[in-house]
């Protein structure tokens, strides 16, 4: 009330105040004259009247002072003064302001440009409306990893969905439609339950979710449409909801739009969302029925621990309801939403965050020796601060307040440094890293980084803000940092101590990209294309339609010039996606069966002739595929070395025969074995695998098909042939082209994009810390000059005088580096995880990082002791 | 007499200020304290570097309100006047200062028996 109205009115007068002072001044003169005017009346002469009135008056200047005291909100006048002060100081010094606010604005733009990428990870929360109650479940099996629920069961499940308030679900993966009107395309298509959007708290912008009976097998077709697409291919269209489209060749109305922060739980691409419309009825009949992901939204207050314990009776259930086999390998998994989305990036993203903390503690550390050796070159100004009467506090906060000046110029420059960085990190980032496109320097960012550079000005301006002028210096004697000399050592061993557990990191991480660079991938990548040639289901409805394509495409490809080799598969190595099974439903004639449980999965691919010698992969006994053996009559299979060992122990597998999935179908006679390939990744175990050939038995559907070519000729050449022989075929297929290599590449992005950031990072690191070290040696042999004239003039040898220097810089590197040891033996172990074939402990690694950083550190420090070596003492005795 | 500490007239002073004004209607800053000599008979010298704090205290507060005019001699001058929250204030404050000095005379009055 009052004293709001008081505050306010003076706030203003901030801005106000030369007016102010102006109108005091007349106001006070005023005052005189009336004085001096009475004066005159009682009967003084005009220039007594006016001396009488200016010694009655008292002090013009202090009641200004003490009226300007009323006026102002004194601390903040008084630190805006500091500020214009600290100004001034950072323009007469442009090389030291320069160096600190380009030191600062590495440390804060990297630790920004991280940030924003890691806070879409690990911080934010999902669009979905109390995302906090919204968990993935389901159970995880051999050959299906990740939490899943079948058909039937799930159709029980529902009914009383034990302790959800909501359960939803939706078809794995990402499934493709075709828009079948002017201008086709090709579209990501998501089938979900009609409670899907309502269970994850999404509302349509336009238009209504699906209804209940829409959701059925054999309704009238309808889609919602996702933002992009709408944007895009609708040019935002209101009137798009009621309106008709074309999907897969049948009539669909669009029912409504979503909003643009829309994401499908489990991060696949979706730009249309049609209703899964399960036939309940064709899913109990036929057990175990389709595959679903499902997703629940707990009961407010309740906790992922409860949820388990409270789906018990269903995890039962279902055990009771699996193949014996599987029993053992059945479990239930449980995760919160945020969880499953991030689970794999949540290491990597602290990581990063703490090693860009790292480099932004060594900027602070730099900046702060810094302002240390300035303080005390400053030390005659703050004497005479002192003498004239600046109190200890306000001499404090002057400090502060240059650094915090400092600090934000430094984010300033820092919010410049992201903004690039981001633009480096998204354009060298691999696939998969979950939001990373649409990181960005955003309010919150922009905040934390305010946040970031307020808080290590704090830190780097607190050791100068502390130190004490001694009355000594008003004399203008010169003082010596000998007393608190200890100070700037420990910031030169932190900053090593940091460092080396930056490099000892990002070695680790090299190290194991290069391991895993060098993996052997049991195949020869060099000169081989691959295109993958998806069939759309409409147009291609049975297996015989893409038998018939796939071979009509075989045939124009081979009569392409410089083809060394040609053959066609349903799936390629080495990334994991590929058909499975399990070992016990691969029985070896005349064998006992696997006693107990699954036996784990076992990979297999339909291939054509032709297969192994594209992509040289040695048939290492019996033969490859010809082509009598995709007639109906020929059942052969081709091994991998590890699953006939397993299978057959130490015979001969060739001419052995077998039966697959349980089938009473023909035996399988084993035709020949082929060398083992990397087919989980470059990192995971390999899967034992077996090879049939391409054709209608056991295989349901052959719509992808993998296009592998071997060819002598300039690859550049080669693909554009692929694409129009593809498009002369089917001018609407959509065609991806890639080298071998370059597939087998992209499994090592991500390693090599956490290495790369890591090494950058451990880069920059290590250069601040040198800059930090010759500045302190620097300034150190600044201060030692007239102690090195005398010794020289007392017959010390310059290299005496240089080992001096240095071993004053080693003693300390030494400690740091002590330090920095033991601190990177226990921060490494947090990359277990990300590491491959390579030791945690690694010793080698370690010397290295600590012999790289005492090379750097001795550099650093050399220029500045030679400087001490070519003193002249006649020149440092008169120093003063 | 010594004049009185500075603490207990810093209180007054807004009082007196204010009571002055409401006397006189509008004043300048040397009419004000002129008046008060006078009314003081010389007892209460006001240094002025306390009167232009004490108004410059005030008119934030919205008690008194100024504004320039010209004095009997045709000077320039701030005219300082009691608002209607300044007159409520003097009247609160009045009667407190009142009850205030009758319990101080009461406590000294104590002290004497």
């Amino acid at each position: 009330m009052g004293g709001l109205r008081v505050f306010v009115s003076r706030l203003l007068d901030l801005f106000r105040t030369r007016r102010l002072e102006e109108s005091l001044d007349a106001e006070l003169q005023a005052h005189l004259q009336l004085l001096s005017e009475e004066n005159i009346r009682r009967g003084m002469a005009p220039q007594e009247a006016r001396e009488a009135a200016r010694r009655a008056f008292g002090g013009v200047e202090q009641t200004k002072e003490a009226y300007r005291e009323q006026r102002g909100i004194l601390l903040i006048d008084s630190v805006m003064q500091d500020f214009r002060f600290a100004l001034r100081i950072l323009v007469k010094s442009p090389a030291f302001a320069a160096v600190a606010i380009v030191t600062l604005a590495l440390g804060i733009g990297a630790t920004t440009a991280v940030f924003s990428v890691v806070d879409r990870i690990l911080f934010r929360s999902l669009p979905y409306s109390h995302d906090d109650r919204l968990v993935a479940f389901g159970l995880t099996a051999p050959i299906e990893k990740d939490e899943f629920m079948l058909g039937a069961s799930y159709i029980d499940f529902r009914k009383t969905p034990g302790p959800f308030e909501q359960v939803t679900s939706m078809i794995p993966g990402d499934s493709k439609c075709d828009i079948t009107e002017e201008r086709p395309v090709r579209l990501s298509c998501a089938y979900v339950e009609q409670g899907f959007l309502s269970t994850l708290g999404v509302r349509p912008i336009l238009g209504r979710n699906f209804r209940l009976d829409e959701d059925r097998p054999k309704a009238a077709r309808v889609a919602i449409l996702c933002f992009p697409l709408w944007k895009s291919r609708f040019g935002g269209d209101p009137g798009m909801v009621g309106k008709t489209i074309s999907l897969d060749g049948a009539a669909t109305r669009i029912v409504g739009i979503l909003p643009a922060n829309f994401e499908m739980p489990t991060l696949t691409p979706a730009e249309i969302l049609v209703p899964q419309a399960l036939d309940e009825e064709l899913q109990r009949r036929a057990p175990p029925g389709a595959v679903l992901r499902t997703f629940g939204r707990m009961k407010p207050g309740a906790t992922v621990a409860q949820v388990i314990v409270g789906l018990q009776p269903f995890l039962e259930q279902s055990l009771q309801g699996a193949p014996s086999a599987f029993r053992k390998e059945i479990h239930l998994s449980v995760s919160t939403l945020h969880d499953r989305q991030i689970h794999d990036a949540r290491l990597a993203s602290w990581i990063l965050l703490g090693s860009v903390f790292a480099v932004l503690l060594v900027a602070c550390t730099n900046v702060a020796s810094l302002q240390l050796a300035r303080a005390t070159a400053r030390q005659r100004e703050l004497a005479v601060r002192v003498a004239l009467g600046a109190s200890r506090g306000r001499l404090v906060r002057q400090a502060l307040v240059e650094s915090m000046l400092l600090g934000l110029l430094g984010g300033l420059a820092g919010c410049l440094v992201a903004h690039l960085l981001l633009r480096l990190f998204v354009s060298i980032a691999p696939q998969g890293i979950p939001r990373l496109q649409q990181a960005g320097l955003d309010l919150r960012v922009v905040s934390f980084t305010f946040a970031v550079s307020m808080v290590s000005a704090a830190v780097f301006g607190l050791a100068p803000a502390l130190s004490d002028p001694s009355p000594g210096a008003l004399i203008g004697k010169e003082v010596r940092a000998t007393t608190r000399s200890l100070l700037r050592p420990t910031l030169v061993a932190a900053q090593i101590t940091v460092s080396v557990v930056l490099l000892a990191c990002a070695g680790l991480l090299l190290r194991s990209l290069w391991n895993l660079q060098r993996t052997p991938t049991g195949m020869e990548t060099e000169r081989v294309l691959t295109e993958t040639v998806s069939l759309a289901e409409y147009r291609y409805p049975k297996l015989p339609q893409q038998i018939d394509f796939f071979s009509q495409l075989q045939a124009r490809l081979k009569a392409l010039p410089g083809i060394t080799g040609l053959a066609v598969s349903d799936t390629l190595p080495p990334s994991g996606q590929m058909r499975s099974t399990i070992l016990a439903a691969v029985e070896p004639e005349g064998h006992v069966p696997i006693a107990e449980g699954t036996g784990g999965s076992v990979a297999w691919r339909a291939v054509t002739p032709g297969y192994f010698s594209a992509l040289g992969v040695a048939v290492v006994r019996g033969r490859d595929f010809q082509e009598q053996d995709s007639w109906p009559s020929e059942n052969p299979i081709i091994l991998s070395e590890t699953l006939a060992r397993i299978l057959f122990g130490k015979e001969d597998p060739v001419g052995k025969q077998l039966r697959l999935f349980r089938q009473q179908s023909p035996q399988r006679i084993v035709i020949g074995v082929a060398a083992d390939v990397r087919n989980n990744g470059l990192v995971d175990r390999s899967d034992p695998e077996f090879y049939l050939p391409w054709k209608d038995d056991p295989v349901e559907s052959l719509s992808t098909g993998q296009i592998i070519m071997r060819t002598r000729t300039e690859p550049t050449v080669v693909a554009a042939w692929m694409r129009s022989e593809t498009s002369a075929l089917d001018p609407t297929l959509p065609v991806k082209i890639e080298a071998m290599t370059e597939r087998v590449g992209q499994l090592t992005e991500r390693p090599r994009f956490n290495a790369m950031l890591l090494s950058l990072f451990a880069g920059i690191g290590v250069a601040l810390a040198a800059v930090g070290i010759y500045g302190v040696v620097a300034f150190l042999v600044a201060q030692q000059t007239r102690e090195i004239g005398v010794r020289m003039a007392l017959g010390a040898s310059p290299q005496s005088v240089m080992n001096l220097v240095l071993w004053n810089v080693i003693r300390w590197a030494i400690g740091g580096a002590a330090l920095g040891l033991i601190s990177a033996w226990f921060s490494t172990r947090l990359l277990q995880s990300l590491l491959f074939e390579v030791r945690v402990h690694d010793p080698v690694l370690l010397i290295l990082a600590l012999l790289l950083l005492l090379a750097v550190t001795l550099l650093a420090a050399w220029i500045p002791a030679r400087r001490a070596m070519r003193v002249d003492p006649m020149v440092a005795l008169r120093y003063e | 007499m010594t004049p009185p500490s500075g603490g207990v007239l810093h209180g007054a002073l807004a009082l007196i200020v204010l009571k002055t004004l409401d006397a006189m209607g509008s004043l300048h800053g040397y009419g004000i304290a002129q008046r008060i000599q006078q009314v003081s008979e010389d007892l209460l010298k006001l240094n002025q570097g306390t009167l232009y704090p004490a108004l410059l205290r005030l008119e934030p507060r919205g008690w008194i309100s100024s504004k320039w005019g010209l004095s009997d001699n045709h000077r320039k001058a701030k005219y300082y006047s009691l608002t209607r929250s300044g007159r409520a204030q003097l009247s609160s404050e009045a009667e407190s200062w009142e009850r205030m000095a009758a319990v101080i005379a009461r406590l000294l009055g104590a002290e004497g028996l």
